[in-house]
């Protein structure tokens, strides 16, 4: 059945390296269906001895009545993989956009929380639910100039105390007692030495760490694609995963600043892990789909795709339950910044990256 | 029949699993990790964290833990008075009712400790001053009978207008006992976990290497001379070149920490209430290297009764001024016999910040000798020689470092300080462990719908449960501390276990079902070339982390990079072998 399609391509001429003469269906076996694909015996598909074919031959050989939607699809997002550039590229721009505007109007690219700019911090358990707008409110009359932010934490349905961050100078014991007194009259009853927790953090120290955590961010980058590029040996590929980690990155910092979500210290070690769980799909898509010899280029991306969503989907499950249970502050930054960042992974990848192994491919093909 | 062969089968598989040495591997580091971790659920009472210095616990004969003994070896608090303490409430209650001079009975792991309740005191300094008169030894010239001029000790009167202080007696005193619910493991919780207070200093000055090392064993010391002894004091730096030193104290409050760290740190040492000499300015050489430091060969080791006694000995050089001073305090003293030697009848005293910390016997011959360098000696006791021998030269480092400097090389500031209530700490614990366990299963059900196969998610939980316990029984035995930082790593590396094991799955399940050109063994291989790469990238990513930003993220990164490593050499070797005999037919 599918076989007749290549020749009614328009795009035949473009011929490439891998994949096969006979230019089995990807687009009826290969998308993202795993029943089908994996029952399917798939006889044709073994490489010809030709190493010719056309990745997009099929693009515009599928249109037309009679094709299942899903056929359709595959076909779309196969062939029209340059204008489906402007997928990522329209998100990257927007995100840049976002940290572009947040920068003008706070002159940080991130809303920096205690942690990083100075402060402190104070957790108080409480066994009653409390209106946390309110107690925001109250603190913020009782302080001004300071910038208050209060936060629930518990369970779902249950509150189990409250987060107050203040960017009171550490060194000023006025400033703190002020703060404390504020707090303890806003919750309406003076809270015992010992039951709640202060962190502080130094303004200097604050600022030193955020510069530390960015060349540590460079740096781990570097590194990360000094092994991509050892390991791979070709330029645009290895570009390819870079891009990938960096279209990441720049979702979750605009997501952050788009909803005015502070991040301290740990959100520094979450965009770390970012790169590590960003590139993990990357490298499976780029190893299969260069290093791999059976089957067609389309039938080594969908099945990238299927080994890739499935982790990306179980990592923002797992991500998703630690966000919604977490009663730390630190790992739920981190469960959301991951979230975002995987999320805007799938695009990253399954478009921008599939997309430039595509063009690879092509370029190499017609050399 | 059938089931005769399915039984067959069985022994089969069993016999596989049992002979793969990767699988082996895995089962061995488990082991070993649940020992270290060595997990006593239940336990009763309330382990002793510290005994502060002086206190009724400390004269009643308790004796803090050694910073290096495993949790759960700890000595535990059983009764009070014949009343079972299973909390801290219960401990509090118990001794809020205690009077002056009351004697408590307090039964412990070890042995029943009879505490006697001392009284505690205010001093209030009052609007008056009054005059007081001291005695001064100080230097002055003179001219000699040949005419040249030298400095000779004079002994004055001075009289100084102080303000007047009164002593009010405010009731029972503390026991001095710092107590926490008994660890039901070795796993050493974080400062975040466990409720405490952190410290972060920056010197003003830059330190070079041997000056930090006296610095944080200074501090460790005088830490410890206040009677914490749950501390980790270590040095922390960052990629620019800033030195921090970082200080955590586990179960204490922070005013505490924040009074203790400002204080001088004064040394003093006195023979019958007169100063003779101070740290820092007054000794100008302690000895430290091994010929003129170190166990006592003269005296060497002894038993005494049913403990081990061994005898140090180090020698310090005095400033001229502090020679005479000693000289002159000393030559009115006695001289008296006692285990074999002479002594004179008042011991030499070191005081820090105005505690006793020492007492120190003065051999007879040094009576009213003008000596600048002395020999200081000193014992400790312990249940076999080697014990004693390390107890007494922990002993004489301690001497050694509050000579060497009572007072802090160089001025700190203090630039972070976090205190965590351990109210808060409990909750974080138990959220954290539940939180893994629902994320795991969800993890489970999620790949058993994927796969459509309840082995591989079987296998995968295994595996990530592994994981855990190995992390957690490595944390264990380095002694390395779990903090909310480190529960991030944790869930950084299982989290990219999970990913290699869904790629091992997809390689091998998906060449089995399409008749692929590969062997499962060639196809494992191609797996571990996806997830090599990927645990190479993370791995690189994590390194600079680990010396950036005063080692705030270094708990992260660490247990990060061993989490994966754990991960790739061992776990998942295993889950493809474990794969490969369960899934394969």
């Amino acid at each position: 059945m599918p076989d007749n399609q290549e020749h009614s391509s328009p795009h035949q001429h473009q011929e490439h390296q891998q994949g096969q003469e006979h230019h089995a269906s990807p687009s009826a076996q290969q998308h993202p269906s795993p029943s089908r694909h994996e029952t399917s015996p798939l006889p044709q598909q073994h490489p010809s001895p030709a190493q010719k074919s056309d990745a997009k031959g099929n693009a515009n050989g599928q249109r037309g009545p009679g094709i299942p939607l899903k056929d359709r699809l595959w076909a779309f997002y196969a062939g029209k993989y340059k204008p489906l550039f402007i997928v990522p590229l329209l998100l990257m721009l927007l995100s840049l956009g976002i940290i572009g505007a947040g920068y003008a109007s706070t002159g940080s690219f991130i809303v920096k929380d205690v942690s990083l700019k100075g402060g402190a911090t104070i957790t108080v358990p409480l066994d009653k639910e409390i209106d946390t707008p309110a107690i925001e409110h109250a603190i913020r009359a009782a302080m001004p100039g300071h910038d208050i932010l209060v936060r629930g934490y518990g369970i779902p349905g249950q509150q189990q105390g409250v987060i107050i961050s203040a960017d009171i100078d550490i060194n000023s014991k006025e400033q703190l007692d002020a703060l404390l007194t504020a707090i303890s009259s806003s919750l309406g009853s003076p809270f015992k030495e010992g039951s709640y927790g202060i962190e502080f953090f130094g303004s200097s120290l604050g600022a030193s760490f955020f510069r530390e955590s960015l060349i540590a961010m460079l740096v781990a980058f570097a590194l990360m694609a000094l092994v991509v590029f050892v390991y791979f040996r070709t330029f645009i590929p290895s570009v390819a995963i870079i891009l990938a980690a960096v279209g990441d990155m720049l979702a979750a910092l605009a997501f952050l600043n788009l909803f005015h979500i502070p991040i301290g210290t740990a959100g520094i070690a979450a965009f770390l892990m970012l790169i590590g769980y960003s590139v993990d799909t990357d490298i499976l898509l780029t190893i299969r789909v260069l290093k791999r010899k059976e089957g067609t280029v389309d039938e080594r991306i969908a099945s990238s795709i299927k080994t890739g969503v499935t982790q990306t989907a179980i990592a923002i499950l797992a991500m998703g339950i630690g966000f919604a249970m977490a009663q730390s502050d630190i790992i739920r930054q981190i469960m959301l910044i991951l979230i975002v960042g995987l999320t805007a992974d799938l695009v990253f990848t399954w478009i921008q990256n599939v997309g430039l192994l595509r063009y690879y491919l092509e370029r190499k093909g017609r050399t | 029949m059938l089931l005769k062969r399915k039984a067959q089968t069985m022994k089969d598989t069993l016999r596989k699993i049992f002979t793969n040495w990767r699988i082996l591997l895995m089962l061995f580091l488990l082991v070993i990790a649940v020992i270290a971790i060595s997990p006593r659920p239940g336990r009763e009472g309330l382990a002793i964290r510290s005994i502060d210095a002086n206190s009724s616990a400390a004269l009643a004969g308790m004796e803090s833990p050694k910073p290096s003994a495993q949790p759960v070896s700890r000595e535990r608090i059983l009764s009070v008075n014949n009343q079972p303490v299973a909390a801290l409430e219960d401990y509090n209650r118990i001794t809020a009712a205690l009077r002056v001079n009351d004697t408590v009975y307090l039964k412990t792991t070890k042995q029943q400790y009879p505490l006697k309740v001392k009284e505690a005191f205010d001093f209030i300094t009052l609007n008056e001053t009054e005059l007081l008169t001291t005695e001064e030894i100080i230097l002055v010239n003179e001219t000699a009978d040949n005419g040249s001029i030298m400095e000779v000790p004079r002994t004055i009167n001075v009289t100084r207008e102080v303000p007047k202080v009164m002593k009010v007696g405010r009731g029972a005193e503390d026991l001095g006992i710092r107590a926490y619910p008994a660890p039901t493991s070795n796993v050493k919780k974080g400062l975040d976990l466990q409720g405490g207070t952190r410290v972060l200093l920056q010197p003003e000055q830059e330190l070079s290497p041997d000056d930090t090392a006296s610095l944080i064993d200074t501090m460790t010391q005088r830490l410890n001379v206040y009677g914490l002894s749950d501390i980790v004091v270590r040095e922390a730096g960052d990629l620019s070149g800033n030195q921090y030193i970082l200080v955590e104290v586990a179960g204490a409050s922070e005013t505490e920490i924040r009074d203790l760290l400002a204080k001088q740190g004064k040394f003093e040492a006195k023979i019958d209430g007169k100063t003779v000499f101070r740290g820092g300015e007054d000794v100008t050489f302690v000895c430290r290297s091994a010929n003129c430091a170190g166990l006592d060969p003269n005296r060497g080791c002894f038993s005494d009764g049913s403990q081990q006694v061994c005898s140090f000995a180090f020698s310090i050089t005095l400033s001229r001024l502090a020679a005479e001073k000693q000289a002159a305090a000393t030559a009115a003293l006695d001289v008296v016999q006692d285990q074999g030697g002479s002594y004179l009848s008042k011991p030499l005293e070191l005081y820090l910040d105005d505690q006793k910390v020492d007492e120190l016997s003065i051999g007879s011959d040094l009576k009213g000798q003008a000596v600048t360098q002395i020999q200081i000696s000193g014992s400790g006791a312990g249940q076999a020689k080697d014990a004693a021998a390390f107890t007494a030269l922990q002993n004489m480092k301690r001497l050694q470092t509050i000579l060497i400097t009572g007072s802090l090389p160089v001025k700190l500031n203090v630039v972070k300080v976090d205190a965590i209530s351990p109210v808060l700490g409990e909750g974080f614990v138990r959220n954290a462990i539940l939180m893994t366990l629902i994320a795991t299963f969800a993890v489970a059900i999620a790949v058993a719908i994927r796969y459509r196969t309840a082995i591989l998610s079987g296998l995968i939980v295994v595996t990530m449960l592994s994981e855990i316990v190995m992390i957690l029984g490595l944390a264990s035995f380095i002694g390395w501390n779990i903090d909310l930082a480190s529960i991030a790593g944790i869930i950084a590396a299982i989290g990219t276990g999970v990913d290699h094991q869904i790629v091992i799955a997809d390689e091998t399940l998906r060449g089995s079902r399409d008749g692929s050109l590969y062997n499962w063994r060639e196809r494992i291989k191609r797996a571990f070339m996806i997830i090599m790469l990927s645990y190479f990238t993370v791995a690189v990513a994590m390194l600079p982390l680990v010396f950036a930003g005063a080692g705030l993220l270094k708990g992260f990164a660490i247990t990060t990079l061993l989490g994966a490593s754990l991960g790739v050499f061992v776990t998942r070797p295993a889950f493809s072998e474990l794969m490969s005999i369960l899934v394969k037919r």
